[in-house]
């Protein structure tokens, strides 16, 4: 009787060893792994809008921070933001609100308490977020006046920016389609426009070239350069109706008299 | 020896009966199981209930996507010791071409989007991501607004008034309603959003997306006509006629009276003064003499 016992507790104890019950805590079970899906790497984020991270992970059940059980295959996910932790997640998909500029997303695996796993599980992806549109070639064009107008000495510039944000200088570097607006005027640099409303000028009677170009956050040229030039013509008091102009007619005038003055004056002596 | 039981092969009948009990238990087992098996197996279904299709989302709002699952079971994919099953998995969902979200929960979800039309795409998917067979997915287009969702687009400008005498330089003042100014830099036309274009008769003097006055410098002189007019991100003129104004004034030169014309008519009326002087001391003094020499010349 008890050699039948035995054996089958031997049997029942080999069964458990060929099923890799023991095994499994000796193995381990498979490690947990984790990825990106979605964004691309070097993706760009156009219009400023919210980057949203989709992860996978394996062998790991995803749990709401705090709820008490850490186990190693069990937790969340700390989100780190160009290595600073910005948020935690719990379920498959984040949604950042990131500035312009490069940034490095960086998923980790978690415990409940914080703990990194032993190894460490993460993944990370980098993405470029601009304010300006993901794609298109920027364009630029005036609008107003036209090529070779003739213009007051005070007078505006109108233009059209395309597929291209105007910013304040001094942005991150790099950043696709945004940047601002460098005015020159007759080669000389005349003005930086950050917004769309159109350039006052007050210019000298004769020929000007004003040349409006695309630059970056650092105020360097887009490649390829994107530029648009207009030449006008000042003229003073243009579009002013003069009905009788007696400037030539009173210098005449004055000529007139003041020959009858000297004649009165030569008079006068000529009577004494 | 204890005595044997009798057996089918002895009783055919017996065993007749046996083998027909038998074939009737497995039909009925048969059925249950097929129709327990139809019950589980029943094809998973997904119905976006918010927005509907064609909707305006206007503000500049975010898009909130509320949908149904039935007969499909939502589970974080990657679970430790998963095992997939038929009717259970996650979903994805794309914004146009792009995938932005993995949905474990039948949960409303929000989405910010850009201006102009979009499609949104919801699709059920296995544990390990396999695209169910047949598909299951649901979609709906929505155009996206930075403007209000309703009313037509109106301007109406406030000054100058009509037949106004103004100078070279005037501030034209308007009202905008039920649109909204964005900055035109190449996105898609979307409702009630734009940009305003100011005219001097026909030519369009300048692009604005200011709700404040705008300063037009240079008028002509004369009769002029002022416009102005909401347009759409690529410039198209808005079909409403309310949409668009005009104002005819007059111009009028605040000085037309230029540095020359003064001093060339200050010195003439100074050499006039002096001649008029030197004239009547002339002939104040001619009388003296004359008087002095007893009354004649």
């Amino acid at each position: 009787m008890n050699a039948r016992i035995f054996a089958l507790i031997v049997a029942i104890i080999g069964m458990l060893v060929a099923s890799g019950i023991p095994a499994s805590n000796g193995r381990g079970a498979p490690l947990p792994t984790l990825s990106v899906i979605s964004p691309t790497p070097n993706v760009v984020i156009g219009n400023g809008t919210p980057v949203a991270v989709v992860f996978a992970v394996t062998n790991f059940n995803l749990t709401e921070p705090g709820n008490g059980t850490s186990s190693p295959n069990s937790g969340h996910v700390d989100v780190l933001v160009d290595d600073m932790l910005t948020a935690k997640a719990s379920v498959n998909t984040i949604v950042l609100a990131l500035p312009s500029g490069p940034h490095t997303i960086r998923l980790r695996l978690v415990t409940d308490n914080g703990s990194a796993l032993n190894p460490d599980v993460t993944a990370s992806v980098a993405v470029m977020v601009t304010r300006g549109p993901a794609s298109g070639t920027p364009g630029l064009s005036i609008v107003f006046p036209r090529e070779g107008a003739l213009v007051g000495t005070d007078s505006t510039l109108s233009f059209r920016v395309t597929n291209f944000v105007l910013v304040a200088p001094g942005g991150p570097a790099g950043v696709p389609n945004e940047g601002h607006i460098l005015a020159r005027l007759d080669n000389a640099p005349y003005a930086v426009l950050t917004h769309d409303a159109p350039l006052h000028l007050n210019l000298k009677d004769g020929p000007h070239t004003v040349t409006l170009q695309l630059v970056d956050n650092e105020g360097g040229p887009l490649n390829p350069n994107v530029t648009a030039s207009l030449h006008v013509t000042v003229q003073a008091l243009l579009g002013r109706v003069t009905p009788f102009d007696a400037t030539p007619y009173l210098a005449l005038v004055n000529l007139l008299i003041g020959l009858g003055v000297l004649a009165a004056l030569y008079r006068k002596l000529e009577a004494r | 020896m204890r005595p044997q039981a009798p057996t089918a092969r002895q009783h055919p009948e017996a065993r007749r009966r046996s083998t027909m009990l038998a074939l009737v238990a497995l039909m009925s087992l048969l059925g249950v199981s097929l129709s327990s098996s139809t019950a589980v197996a029943a094809a998973p279904s997904l119905t976006i209930v918010s927005p509907a299709n064609g909707a305006v989302i206007a503000n500049g709002t975010s898009v909130l996507v509320d949908f149904l699952v039935s007969n499909f079971a939502f589970v974080q994919p990657g679970r430790v010791g998963q095992i997939g099953s038929p009717n259970e998995g996650h979903a994805n969902v794309f914004l146009d071409t792009q995938y932005i979200r993995l949905l474990t929960a039948v949960e409303p979800f929000s989405l910010p989007v850009t201006s102009g039309a979009h499609t949104i795409r919801i699709q059920l998917v296995a544990d390990n991501g396999t695209l169910l067979n047949p598909d299951v997915s649901a979609s709906v287009g929505v155009v996206a607004t930075h403007g209000p969702d309703e009313g037509a687009p109106r301007l109406k400008i406030l000054s100058p008034t009509p037949l106004e005498a103004t100078g070279h330089g005037i501030y034209v003042s308007y009202r905008i309603e039920n649109f909204t100014l964005v900055e035109p830099r190449g996105q898609p036309n979307a409702p009630s959003e734009g940009h305003v274009q100011l005219l001097v008769g026909t030519d369009v003097v300048m692009e604005v997306i200011q709700y404040e006055p705008v300063l037009l410098v240079s008028l002509p002189e004369g009769d002029i006509t002022i416009g102005a007019r909401l347009v759409n991100n690529d410039d198209t003129v808005l079909a409403n006629p309310s949409a668009s104004a005009t104002v005819a004034i007059h111009v009028v030169a605040s000085s037309s009276v230029s540095l020359p014309l003064v001093s060339n008519g200050g010195i003439a009326l100074l050499l006039a003064f002096i001649l008029v002087v030197l004239i009547l001391r002339r002939r104040k003094l001619a009388a003296r003499d004359a008087n002095a020499r007893g009354g004649s010349p």
